[in-house]
């Protein structure tokens, strides 16, 4: 593999991974606080980004098709789709918290169901051209081309993600957050709010997934109503790697997956149609070996 | 006609089988099928049977097949007719549904016509070929395309539209017409498209080409940043993409961000106008392999004018094929110098038509000699003949 082949498949996992780390940190959130495995993430990430297409084609009559009505898009799309997630949370999973563990995760695939067969009802199943103006331009380093959009891509998520390490962390939202994820009952003990901490967790990670996709929408130029399933698929994947309930993990995992995609498909004699099976055969090794994933804790099962 | 309803063409191989299940008729079809048949005839002319979908869903093409043929054949009646006898055409409705065909095709032998033309979904023409088979009428089939037809022929049934697999014939010249000399094939890893990579690399190679590099995409996915990579570095001249509009799009964007300056193929799956809607800049100067649709061809301007002229609505995508073919059974009855449907056969094989959708030469297996797809080109956003 020359070095222009490897600063590029680095560029490329990078980016890719960036989308699957923001979808990721949903999964974990909102894992680390119920122990739910929210199938519908992915369905919040396809709704963000139609919600983003629908804002930019309103204000882009004012604003152009520009950067500024890309980050309009972004803005409002997090604070809608955030609240679908405390809809959801609030109607669907809510009234499951104290149900069996399968019980509550069949739930979340009707969620997701509900999301993808609406959308698909809305649309058509078509596919919608989400066309803005940002443009090829960049910069070059020796036959690699890294345009501004990437660049601007790729900190964004990370400011995101480092914005919502921060508040877990330092905030006392943050803080009641992490005690929730430990005891629930405790922490309703401690005079904590849980279902507010709870709905709270799914804004965040609704908004971030909504965050991922708009961005996905306006870099890749389409929008339709299927594209959320491989983005869970991965995303959930991302968070196992990374260790499922982390925050910092689920960064690490998308990211990690995201190179590891674009240099597993560029091994030699592996095509790319072997990549999915190099993914998820990593999922599955994780799954075996190490479930905590690379910064997880073990979780004790309390009964 | 407009280039929407060219969207789901791609499929229609698929869907014309498809469409055995998803018909549901009641009894009273038959009936209706009788209500459709048309009788113009006065008993000594030569009589050419039409059969096509003229109810359902795909009423709207039987309609155009119809019409097609009809306008073609009043052309040659204007002209004197064929050896002195005046033609006159009768409607059978297939409805695209095998059961209904088989009526259809029966009441069209039982009425003695000379030939029939017609035949839009695969499905529904397959259980007739054996009913005209054993009462040996020249059959020629103007819009299915399945191989399946292509086994079930007894020798009396002709393929005016190219089979699926010609494509790969199509893209070749293509390539060659180009001068690309090293190609990146990319599929969905979905029967029709890995099918069509295969046949096209298969093709290429044979031809002196070289295959850069073979690629499978995730139907679903957006990052096509890896295959992307793969390809630039491979060195290929162009990339042929087989599958879908909506992967195209997505790919055609990703390898023109990342500076690829070659060519872009794509296989006829990508007929749509999201193509165009989702690649916007980026599918300029793109290449499409489309079937013979009547917008896309250069020379079908008079015939589009004359046909809404004559029927108050817009060809449809295969009035031209359907125009050709109704012109390609008066010459072969011409050219047998009898209405003796052994002698017609006979002269259907031998024929050598030029139609506004290309050239009608048959092979040993009564399939098109060459392919009628042809390349268009994306041009200020819309696909133009080139």
């Amino acid at each position: 593999m020359t070095l222009d082949l490897l600063i590029q498949q680095l560029v490329n996992g990078l980016i890719v991974g960036s989308f699957y780390a923001l979808i990721a940190l949903g999964y974990s959130m909102v894992f680390g606080v119920i122990k739910l495995l929210n199938f519908a993430h992915g369905d919040i990430y396809m709704n963000g980004a139609f919600v983003g297409l629908i804002v930019f084609s309103f204000v882009g009559l004012w604003v152009g098709n520009g950067w500024l009505g890309v980050v309009c898009a972004l803005l409002v799309s997090m604070l809608a789709v955030g609240l679908l997630g405390v809809i959801i949370e609030r109607f669907a999973y809510r009234p499951m918290r104290n149900a069996p563990r399968l019980s509550i995760l069949i739930t979340a695939l009707g969620a997701s169901m509900v999301l993808n067969g609406t959308a698909l009802a809305l649309t058509g199943g078509r596919h919608y051209a989400f066309n803005t103006d940002l443009g090829f331009a960049g910069v070059d380093i020796s036959t690699v081309h890294i345009t501004y959009t990437q660049m601007v891509l790729v900190a964004a998520s990370i400011a995101l993600m480092a914005g919502m390490q921060a508040f877990v962390s330092r905030t006392m939202y943050g803080k009641a957050m992490r005690a929730v994820s430990i005891d629930m009952g405790a922490s309703r003990l401690m005079g904590i709010d849980v279902d507010r901490v709870i709905a709270l967790t799914f804004f965040m990670g609704s908004a971030l997934a909504a965050g991922g996709g708009v961005m996905a929408g306006a870099y890749y130029g389409s929008v339709h109503f299927f594209m959320g399933f491989i983005m869970g698929l991965k995303a959930f994947t991302a968070a196992v790697i990374g260790g499922i309930g982390s925050v910092p993990g689920a960064m690490l995992g998308g990211l990690l997956l995201g190179l590891l995609e674009a240099f597993g498909s560029s091994l030699p004699f592996v095509g790319s149609e072997w990549r999915d099976v190099f993914v998820f055969g990593t999922l599955i090794l994780f799954l075996v070996f190490k479930p905590t994933g690379l910064l997880g804790r073990s979780v004790v099962e309390r009964v | 006609m407009h280039f929407g309803r060219t969207a789901w063409m791609h499929q229609q191989g698929k869907w014309r089988e498809l469409m055995v299940v998803s018909f549901k008729r009641l009894a009273c079809a038959t009936a209706l099928a009788g209500l459709a048949l048309t009788t113009m005839a006065a008993a000594a002319d030569i009589k050419i049977g039409i059969v096509a979908p003229m109810t359902g869903q795909l009423a709207s093409e039987g309609q155009d097949m119809e019409n097609a043929v009809k306008m073609a054949i009043d052309a040659v009646n204007a002209k004197g007719g064929v050896n002195g006898d005046k033609i006159t055409t009768t409607t059978a409705d297939d409805a695209c549904d095998p059961q209904q065909a088989v009526t259809a095709g029966s009441k069209l032998v039982s009425e003695g016509v000379t030939a029939i033309v017609g035949g839009y979904c695969s499905g529904a023409v397959l259980p007739t070929l054996k009913i005209y088979g054993d009462a040996g009428i020249p059959f020629v089939i103007i819009g299915a395309n399945s191989t399946k037809l292509v086994a079930a022929n007894q020798g009396n049934a002709f393929l005016a539209n190219s089979t699926g697999d010609m494509q790969a014939t199509t893209a070749v010249e293509l390539f060659k017409k180009n001068g690309y000399k090293k190609i990146a094939v990319v599929d969905e890893g979905d029967a029709y498209s890995s099918d069509l990579a295969k046949l096209t690399a298969e093709a290429f190679k044979s031809a002196g080409g070289e295959i850069a590099a073979k690629e499978t995409t995730t139907a679903g996915e957006q990052d096509y940043s890896a295959v992307v990579t793969k390809i630039k570095s491979s060195g290929a001249d162009a990339v042929f993409w087989t599958a879908y509009h909506a992967g195209g799009a997505l790919l055609t964007k990703q390898l023109r961000q990342a500076g690829f300056q070659g060519g872009i193929v794509l296989g006829d799956g990508n007929n749509s106008p999201e193509y165009l809607e989702i690649a916007g800049s980026a599918g300029e100067g793109v290449y499409l392999l489309s079937p013979p649709t009547v917008d896309l061809l250069s020379g079908a301007a008079d015939f589009k004018a004359k046909y809404k002229e004559t029927y108050g609505r817009d060809a449809g995508a295969y009035a031209a094929l359907s125009h050709d073919v109704g012109g390609l059974i008066a010459d072969a009855i011409t050219r047998a110098k009898s209405a003796d449907q052994k002698a017609i056969i006979e002269a259907l094989k031998a024929s050598d038509f030029k139609g506004l959708a290309g050239e009608i030469k048959f092979t040993d297996k009564n399939t098109l000699q060459t392919s009628n797809f042809r390349p268009v080109i994306a041009k200020g956003g819309k696909w133009v003949a080139e």
